[in-house]
């Protein structure tokens, strides 16, 4: 039996300012087990960053707000916590890495003593060991140990963020947050920091959740797929299940706007029109202004999540009546 | 494990040495850091510097020209002014060093909770800032040293809070520019608490322009100790101040130019020193300025 690790219910997130009301997650639904990797996808403003920060507590108040729901880690709930259990558990059980590694580091600060921080914050260990174990987690992540010593704009970026994994990783926690972790490298770096992080994943068994616009790193980490647009899931399952049996029309839509290597394409196949603002979302369904197979009820009404399987859901009217059609 | 424990220890020395490196280096840091010393090294062993006592009067030597006997010749009671300009030196570098100190901690405390915490809490202290700031610095100082009485200490503490807002504004705006960057996010992430971010993280990265107006103001606090002096408020006579100095030769200069210019010229160096030494600590002290 897989152990339910994260389970966040019905979170919705809304940003106010000047009198405008962004709702930036709404109602959405996710569980992670133990030591799985799950993708959230979607594009830029989907609401995957929100989520993310959801999930530590950290949503900047003002202007965010939590509205509803609840976020289970390991039974409790994160967003009753009081600071100081939240303090306990930032970094130690459930610790994030950021989209840009150049801005994540203090820039004063040696690396070293960035990685020995979070030691000290949480195992209560002695200057010494945490120097030490800092120095152990650099060599994990593939840096010399000698370089502890040393400034972040003595490295590279990708040595960087092999620094922010390091930090992350420091304290052993049993989930980690990847927010668009590769976004900011360029291609070559992109693939040893996501082999890095999936090796480390496993060796130190952490639940991941990654977070990214990018269909192809999913595939290669994850085993479980969600996909985000305007501030709702619309699909979730297994890698296979979403990337070879698509439901929704939106993912359709993804994976239709790679190009394919094997024709000849001279123009790419985008998604027409553009996500809806997010202070001002239509009645219906989120997508329903750029979907192929729009029906009138879609304007009228949010469609129901359905459970194509067991993992497999889609909120989608198109498939009313085949609850566990696959 | 002894080998860590080295490594450590090597990182701290290191460190600092880099520092010094980079501060020796900048020969205009050094001309400012010499000047520094020497007022420091005359202020300790001001007895054994000066030839005569800086409260020694001969009124038959008044307004004597500089020579041999008195390289800065004397003033209107026959005192060697050299002698009294190098106990000023005294007076002045622990007003100048004490009011700073007093402005910078009281300056960077307000302006680091009012820039980190916003709101409420930044909306109070910086109205009561801008209250301070709406009366004239000077006029400020004279009443805070009018209550408080005349004074060397009261001085100090009057020059310091006088100066307080300058700070306080000043460490408000760059915790603020600071407060925004991903990796205090990202501190706040690994379970760091808001002291802790404070003073780890915001502060370190707001040192550049705290130092900066601290030497600056080290030269202002000077000043207006001096001008407190004037007014009777300040350094009580016969002690000597070099502001004092100045504007009790004021009336004579026309016909005794050496008994202005001296003190004149001590407080301008000073000045100086401090300002030259205060860019120079700055880019030695930023990492990112490391080559």
């Amino acid at each position: 039996m897989r152990e339910k690790l994260l389970e966040i219910k019905n979170l919705s997130v809304i940003y106010s300012t000047e009198g405008k009301i962004v709702e930036a997650v709404n109602h959405i639904s996710l569980d992670l087990y133990k030591g799985e990797a799950i993708g959230l996808i979607g594009e830029t403003g989907a609401g995957k960053t929100t989520t993310a920060l959801s999930v530590l507590n950290l949503i900047p108040n003002p202007p965010g707000k939590i509205i509803s729901g609840e976020i289970l880690f390991e039974g409790e709930n994160i967003l009753e916590m009081d600071h100081k259990n939240l303090r306990k558990m930032r970094g130690n059980k459930i610790s994030m890495i950021f989209q840009d590694p150049m801005t994540a580091l203090n820039p004063v600060m040696t690396v070293g003593d960035q990685i020995a921080e979070v030691v000290r914050l949480h195992d209560k260990a002695s200057r010494k060991d945490a120097f030490i174990k800092a120095q152990q987690m650099l060599e994990t992540v593939g840096i010399p140990g000698n370089r502890m010593h040393d400034y972040p704009h003595q490295f590279s970026g990708g040595m960087k963020q092999r620094v922010v994994i390091a930090i992350s990783l420091a304290c052993n926690p049993a989930l980690l947050i990847a927010d668009e972790p590769t976004t900011a490298l360029d291609v070559t770096i992109q693939e040893q920091v996501l082999e890095l992080m999936e090796t480390l994943q496993k060796d130190f068994n952490t639940s991941l959740l990654l977070i990214t616009h990018d269909l192809g790193v999913v595939a290669e980490v994850c085993k479980r797929v969600a996909i985000m647009y305007a501030g709702e899931i619309v699909e979730q399952g297994t890698l296979e299940q979403v990337y070879n049996h698509t439901a929704h029309p939106y993912t359709v839509g993804l994976f239709n706007s790679i190009p394919n290597f094997h024709e000849d394409v001279r123009r790419l196949k985008p998604i027409v029109g553009q996500m809806p603002d997010p202070a001002a979302l239509p009645k219906g369904c989120h997508f329903a202004a750029r979907c192929p197979d729009v029906m009138d009820k879609c304007l009228e009404k949010s469609p129901p999540i359905i459970n194509l399987n067991d993992e497999h859901t889609v909120k989608c009217y198109k498939y009313v009546g085949q609850e566990g059609a696959e | 494990m002894s080998e860590n424990v080295i490594k450590i220890k090597h990182r701290n020395a290191s460190m600092l040495r880099g520092v010094l490196i980079r501060l020796l280096r900048n020969k205009a840091a050094i001309i400012g850091l010499v000047i520094i010393l020497v007022l420091i090294f005359s202020a300790i062993f001001a007895e054994v510097v000066s030839p005569y006592a800086y409260d020694e009067q001969n009124l038959r030597d008044r307004f004597l020209a500089p020579s041999t006997a008195h390289i800065f010749g004397t003033d209107s009671y026959g005192r060697d002014i050299f002698s009294r300009i190098v106990f000023g030196s005294r007076t002045s570098l622990m007003v100048g060093a004490i009011a700073v100190t007093i402005s910078s901690i009281i300056g960077t405390f307000l302006g680091a909770i009012s820039g980190y915490y916003g709101n409420r809490v930044d909306n109070i202290i910086m109205r009561f800032i801008d209250v301070m700031l709406a009366i004239p610095n000077i006029l400020l100082a004279i009443s805070i040293a009018a209550t408080l009485g005349p004074g060397i200490v009261n001085v100090m503490i009057a020059v310091g809070i006088s100066s307080v807002p300058g700070y306080a504004r000043l460490v408000r705006a760059s915790v603020m520019s600071i407060r925004e960057q991903e990796f205090i996010e990202a501190a706040r992430s690994i379970g760091a608490s808001d002291f802790r971010i404070i003073m780890r993280h915001i502060l370190p990265n707001c040192f550049a322009p705290i130092i900066v107006q601290a030497t600056m103001s080290v030269a202002i606090a000077i000043l207006s100790a001096a001008a407190l002096s004037f007014l009777g408020l300040g350094v009580q006579p016969p002690t000597p101040e070099w502001g004092s100095m100045l504007s009790d030769g004021r009336s004579y200069i026309r016909d005794y130019w050496w008994v202005v210019t001296f003190p004149g010229l001590a407080i301008m160096a000073t000045v100086f020193a401090f300002n030259l030494f205060g860019d120079g600590l700055r880019d030695a002290l930023d990492p990112r300025l490391k080559q």
